[in-house]
Order: structure tokens, then sequence, then C-alpha cells
């Protein structure tokens, strides 16, 4: 808006178009009159042409993020050959997701979507792989890593090279549309990314003169290699090493449940090392349940002889649930936080359940030292400085809330990002490492897996 | 043979810290054995380094040289030595253990002369105990004539406080000895504090003569840096998450006294479990410095992110930077070293 003392010589095209007496021969009343006529006109046009172009935009932005929440969805569905129910469930999700409108800032979290459809040549350990990925029936890193290459290995041994091409080099174009399924099913882990790349590289530099029934028993191999040496036995290692930091009287502050932290509490206990462990969980998923089913149903030592005497069996470990608002008031009674972790960023962020960097801050703040227990396949290259550039939802059907509140969405994310200044350290199957020193692992690994 | 007695002499040369006789000692043990094989040496090694562990109330640092020791063993080519037979590996594995001792008596003088420019002229530093690596950059920084004084904590139980007071007040320097519990209060004046290591652990942590953590914290609150000496070989692979985390923590360090009639029945680790029924009872002249001492830990652990740098003869780290990264490499570069 041009100044009240500019002249109206200045105001815009459409105004001074209209006819008007030279500016000298007005008294400086009717100059001023001329001037708040002209603005009032000005302000009437701004805003009518406001309406309609903001109108148009907000849509658009509507559209839009429909369209991006929509899109892996949309580019699975074969819209040529679509059954009924396909379009139906297509429009279910359009009507969810422009309902949730208030999630907009979120969409990229990207929304697990269920009744998705199968294009292309997919497998059916696939197909079944990725709708048990989307009912959460098979949940964690680990889990969902072992699965997918266990799946893969039936893929790899039904294949067949089509004529006039070689496995090196086709079979990663028919592995790939079922990479894409599972990723429709559910976003891809950090460490599954790493496995199917190595997988990938195992597979481009297969020999072209081997016979293929070789070639895929050699890929098969590798993947059982892989699975061996950096999960099954990472894992050991892991425990071995966790288990030297916890001492008889100690009391281990856990939260959710990670299978590493389950197995490395379990062997301590068969190690004899008597400690009690409080359980720390939070809905939606409330996967403490388990672990504390696990913890909890550890076959009691039966009578065991030592130093020639019979020793009774020894009680059940000593646990104690609490959901997360309860945390304050337990982590005094802790003595070492032990968590899982998805996955772990060359910054030394640690990718976790959402609600651990809570724990950890909190234990930090009590001086209490937080461990995390985590496999070397997990480290991811990039750097992570917040949970928002990348997480994903929790589908509203799987954990349904209570009460269902008009123009009310849940948010559940389902992770969060741990800085690494509360982490006293992280157990990897290399040793214990301060997460500020993440970076070097792999290089001391010779970059070969990773 | 003896190793315990081997360590214990190679420990009467003023010059030779635990990880360097517990290397000295070992490559001997090396060349005593009559080993035929590569798996029976490590594991008489292993054997031997056990012993000395059992034979010393404080096994962190030796413990630090036996590790490097073995590792150099088990990571030696077994091709470098041309006529290849398993006698002439042995005695060329005691040689580059003998070399690499040789070597580490350097180290002193190149972390000094790392450390030196960091004492300005006038400055008023305070150390802890009696460390030969802050002596020597004390005494450097003196030849370069550059005007110190010191304060000495007193360093108790062991007192070696007063072993560096008597030798830099030899040298003419300006020294006193402080008490332990007087460090707060001689802070203020302090410009920096500068101190000798045990061990320095993969958090970038530091171990070190009972009192430093005291004096670490102390500077931390005061915002004087506080300056760590360690020697590479002093780099042990070992994560403290607390005090109690130490190799050196037994039930009996802070355990609670029960009167002194009882006090035979409470020395053995299972029945000092129960300590409820202490009672302070009016015999508290009669408890000697000895008492105290044996119920008191000998080191203790700094956090990293107390520490100002480590000086070290690979170069000055920063314990919570860049240091720990690189540690791991560090300690294979290490093994190296030795080739």
């Amino acid at each position: 808006m041009a100044a009240p003392i500019a002249s109206t010589s200045n105001g815009p095209p459409a105004n001074t178009s209209s006819p008007q007496p030279s500016q000298k021969s007005m008294t400086k009343a009717e100059r001023r009159e001329l001037q708040e006529k002209q603005r009032a006109a000005k302000l009437a046009q701004a805003g009518d042409s406001n309406k309609p172009k903001a109108k148009p935009k907000a849509d658009s932005a509507q559209r839009k993020s429909s369209n991006a929440a929509d899109k892996t969805h949309s580019s699975v569905d074969a819209s040529k050959s679509q059954a009924k129910d396909v379009a139906a469930s297509a429009m279910d999700v359009e009507a969810a997701t422009s309902k949730s409108r208030s999630l907009r800032i979120f969409s990229h979290f990207g929304l697990t979507k269920h009744g998705h459809t199968v294009k292309g040549d997919i497998h059916p350990c696939i197909i079944r792989l990725a709708l048990q990925f989307s009912e959460f029936r098979i949940c964690g890193a680990n889990a969902r890593c072992i699965a997918t290459l266990t799946a893969f290995k039936t893929v790899i041994q039904d294949y067949t090279t089509p004529p006039n091409n070689t496995l090196s080099r086709h079979l990663m174009t028919h592995l790939s549309p079922q990479i894409s399924h599972l990723v429709s099913a559910r976003p891809m882990s950090v460490t599954m990314g790493n496995a199917i790349r190595q997988l990938k590289l195992e597979i481009s530099g297969s020999d072209i003169d081997m016979p293929e029934q070789d070639a895929k028993d050699l890929l098969c191999q590798k993947i059982d290699d892989y699975i061996r040496d950096r999960i099954i036995i990472a894992d050991e290692v892991i425990q071995d090493l966790a288990c030297k930091k916890i001492k008889d009287g100690d009391v281990i502050l856990t939260y959710a449940r990670s299978s590493i932290v389950e197995k490395v509490l379990l062997s301590a206990y068969k190690q004899g090392k008597r400690f009690s462990v409080i359980v720390v969980d939070s809905r939606p998923l409330l996967e403490g349940k388990v672990l504390l089913q696990a913890l909890t149903s550890a076959p009691p030592v039966s009578w065991t002889l030592s130093n020639d005497s019979l020793l009774p069996p020894s009680p059940p470990i000593p646990c104690t649930y609490a959901l997360l608002p309860a945390l304050p008031s337990l982590i005094t009674e802790a003595t070492t936080v032990i968590l899982g972790a998805h996955s772990l960023h060359s910054n030394g962020a640690v990718f976790s359940r959402a609600g651990t960097a809570l724990v950890s801050m909190m234990a930090k703040q009590h001086s209490v030292p937080v461990l995390i227990c985590c496999e070397t396949y997990k480290f991811s290259e990039g750097v992570m400085l917040d949970g928002f550039g990348k997480n994903e939802l929790a589908p509203s059907h799987l954990f349904q809330t209570s009460t269902q509140v008009p123009n009310m969405e849940i948010l559940n994310p389902l992770y969060d990002l741990t800085p690494p200044s509360s982490i006293t350290a992280v157990v990897t199957e290399v040793g214990l490492i301060p997460p500020s020193s993440i970076s070097s692992i792999p290089m001391a690994l010779g970059r070969i897996t990773l | 043979m003896d190793i315990c007695a081997t360590y214990e002499r190679k420990l009467q040369d003023q010059q030779i810290s635990p990880p360097l006789a517990a290397i000295l000692s070992l490559s001997e043990l090396c060349a005593a054995s009559n080993a035929g094989t590569m798996f029976e040496l490590v594991k008489a090694l292993n054997e031997g380094a056990d012993s000395l562990r059992r034979n010393s109330s404080n096994p962190i640092s030796l413990n630090a040289g036996c590790e490097l020791f073995i590792a150099f063993v088990t990571l030696f080519p077994h091709d470098s030595v041309p006529s290849a037979s398993f006698s002439d590996l042995k005695m060329e594995l005691v040689k580059q253990g003998q070399s690499y001792v040789r070597q580490a008596l350097t180290y002193r003088t190149k972390i000094a002369e790392l450390a030196v420019d960091f004492i300005t002229d006038d400055s008023v530093i305070l150390t802890h105990s009696y460390s030969r690596v802050v002596m020597e950059t004390l005494l450097l920084a003196h030849q370069r004539s550059k005007r110190i004084s010191v304060f000495v904590t007193e360093a108790r139980p062991r007192g070696l406080g007063v072993k560096t007071a008597d030798a830099l007040t030899a040298a003419g320097i300006p020294c006193t000895v402080i008490l332990d519990s007087a460090v707060a209060y001689a802070m203020e004046k302090v410009d920096f504090v500068i101190v000798g290591s045990e061990a320095v652990v993969e958090s970038g942590g530091l171990i070190n003569a009972i009192g430093s953590l005291n004096i670490a914290i102390i500077a931390k609150a005061a915002n004087k840096p506080f300056y760590a000496l360690a020697e590479s070989y002093k780099f042990h692979r070992l994560f403290p998450l607390s005090q109690y985390d130490l190799p050196s923590h037994n039930p009996r360090i802070l355990s609670f006294q029960t009167p002194v009639e009882q006090d035979r029945t409470v020395e053995k680790p299972s029945s000092s479990a129960s300590p409820n029924t202490r009672s302070v009872s009016g015999a508290l002249s009669s408890i000697t410095q000895e008492q105290i001492a044996k119920n008191n830990p000998d080191v203790d652990y700094t956090r990293p992110d107390l520490i100002s740098l480590v000086f070290s003869d690979v170069g000055s780290l920063t314990p919570s930077g860049e240091s720990p990264a690189c540690f791991r490499s560090l300690f294979f570069f290490l093994t190296r070293l030795f080739l």
C-alpha cells in the first residue's frame, strides 16, 4: 500500500484509469477524501481477488496431501482392472485421509494402509509377509529383517531366469516389485534396507557362468550367513557384553519390548545373577506386556547341583510393570537402563520406539547409566536430528482408541529419536562404544558389510 | 617361572610403569615357555596374565599391558620371520616386546613436548599424587624457563603427593602440598589441573588415583581446564558405567564397618552382604589409617565430560569429542606400532 502522502498517480493501474482532476487544483481535504476512496476501492478489490484465490490454494493443498498419502497406494492399485471392493477400499482410504486433515503436517510419515492389492508378479510368501507386516503380526526390526530375508530365500529358489537373461542382471528386477510390495504394507525398516542392499550387492556380484541352481543356492547361503553373523551371533555377543554390566542386586529398567533386551535379561538370569526388572510401557502398542510375560514365565531354574549341595530352584525374575507416567517415581530405583533400538544413526542418535527418548533423558537427569543394545547391522549412515523428519504412524484400525470423538484425530507416531547426549553407551557386537564414536564402527568393520 | 616375581622385579625400575612391566614379564614368559604351537602360547600367556591380575590389588593398568601384548601376539603375522620355526617366532615376539618397551619409554618425552605448550609463564598448576609423565612435563616447563608454581595434593592413603613435592622443590619449582580436602579451597588460585593416569578407557574417561574425580568435578565447577596425560599403552578396552563397575571394585570397599571384634568375619566377601548390624560405638579413636584405607577404593573413574584434553603420544585428544572415535582404530593401530 502506498504511503498516504504519496501522489495518487502511483496507485494501481485500475484506479489510475478513472478520471481525476488535477491534484494541484484540489484542496487538501479533497485530496485526502480521494485518497481514502482509492484506498477503500483497492482494499475491496484485493479482498475480492483474495477470496477465490485462497480457496483453490487450500483445495489443492488438501488434494496434494491426500494424493501424497495415497500415492504409494494408488501406484500399487492397478486402476485398470479394479474390482469393486478395491475401489471401495480406495475410497475408504480417501475418506480417511481427508478426515485426517488435521494431521497434515504428519502426512509424510506415511500412514500404514490396509487392504492393499497385489500388482504384478508377487510371490505368495511375500504377499503373506506383507499382510503380517501391515497387521503388526511381525513387528520389531530384527524379526522383520529375518522374516524378509527368509521370504526372499523362497523367492530366489522359486525363481527361474528367463531366456536370454542372466541371473545377476535379472533377479534384481524380479525382486524389486516384491520389495515395493513389502514397503507398501509398512515402510521399510533400516535393518531391512541394509540387508536388501547387501543382497543386491551379492546378486550383482554372482558369477554369470555359474549354473543357475548353484547360484541360487549360493545366494541363499549368503542370506543364511548374513542372518547368522549379523543377527544371531551378534545377539549372543551383545548378550555376553551386556550381562557383564548386570550385577547382583541391580534394578534394570527397560522400556517397551526389544528382543535383544529380553535375551540379555534372560541370559543374565540364567547365569545366576539376581536382579529385578522394571518394565515401563505405554500405549498404544503395550509391547511391555509381552516382555513381562517372557520374563515372569521364565522357567525357574530347577534344582541344581553346585559344590556338592543341591540348590533349590530360584524364583522367577522379580518384575515391576508400570506405564510411562509413573517413570519419574521409578527411575530413582533403577541402577541401569537397558533399551533396544530400531536403528542407530551416524551422529549417535538412537531411533527407537516412541517413549524411549523420554526414558533415557529422564535416566540421564538422574545419572542412571543408559545402555542401548544394538547390532551393527542396524546402523544407518544418515544423520537424524529429530523424530519428525521420518517416522511412522500406528495404523488407527489396529490400535483402536476407546473413544471416537468426531473431528479428533489421534496421532500415534511409532518412533522417536534419542539424542546421543542422553546415552551412556551402545552395546554392539564389537564392544561397548560411546554414542559419539558410532561413525567409526563401519570403518572398524572394514566397511565390508554396511 | 614365577611371573609375579618377574613383574615385581621389573617394577623396581623407576621408569617402568605397570603396563610396561606386564609386557616385559609376559615376553619373558613367552621366552621361557615351551609351547609348541600358537594356541598353547596364547593359553600360557593368558594364564600368566591371570595370575598377575590375581596377585595385584589394582589390576587395571597392568591389565592394559597384558591385553596389548596378547593382542599383539595373536595378531602377529606368522610369516614375518623367514626361518619360520616356532621357537624363532617366539624369540621374535620377545624381541618385539622389548623393543616396544624401549620405544614406549620415550613416550613421556613426547607427551611432555605436547603438553608443555599449554603451560604458560607464571601459571599456577594443581596436580594430584605422583605421576612420572606429569613430573616430566613440569620439569620440562621449568627447563624452558617458564615460571610455574605447583599445588600438589597429599593423595591419601598412599601419600605420594609428598614425593612429587620433594622432587619439584629439588628442581627449584615452588611447590605446596595441600590436603585432599582443600582442593576446592585452592581451586580459585589454580590456572589448570594436570594429572597422570592409570588407564584411559573406551568412553574417553580416565582411571586414576582416588581423588582425581573430586578434583575434576571441582575444576569443572570452577571452569578450570582439567588435563590428563596418558601414554598410549594405557588405553584400555574397558567401559565402566560407574565407579562400581570398575574391575578394582570389590564388596569390601565402602562396606559398613562392624565393631572391631567382628572384623574378621566381615572380611569374607560373602558375609559382607548383610552389613545391617553396624554400630558406631565409641571405638572411633581406635580406627587407624590402615583400617580406613582398607575399606576405601584406590582408584576412581573420571567421566569424559569432566576432562578437557587427554595428552598422549599419539596426539592431544578431546575425550568427549573425537577421541572415542579414534579409540578403536587406535587400539588396532597400536598393535601395528609394535612392528
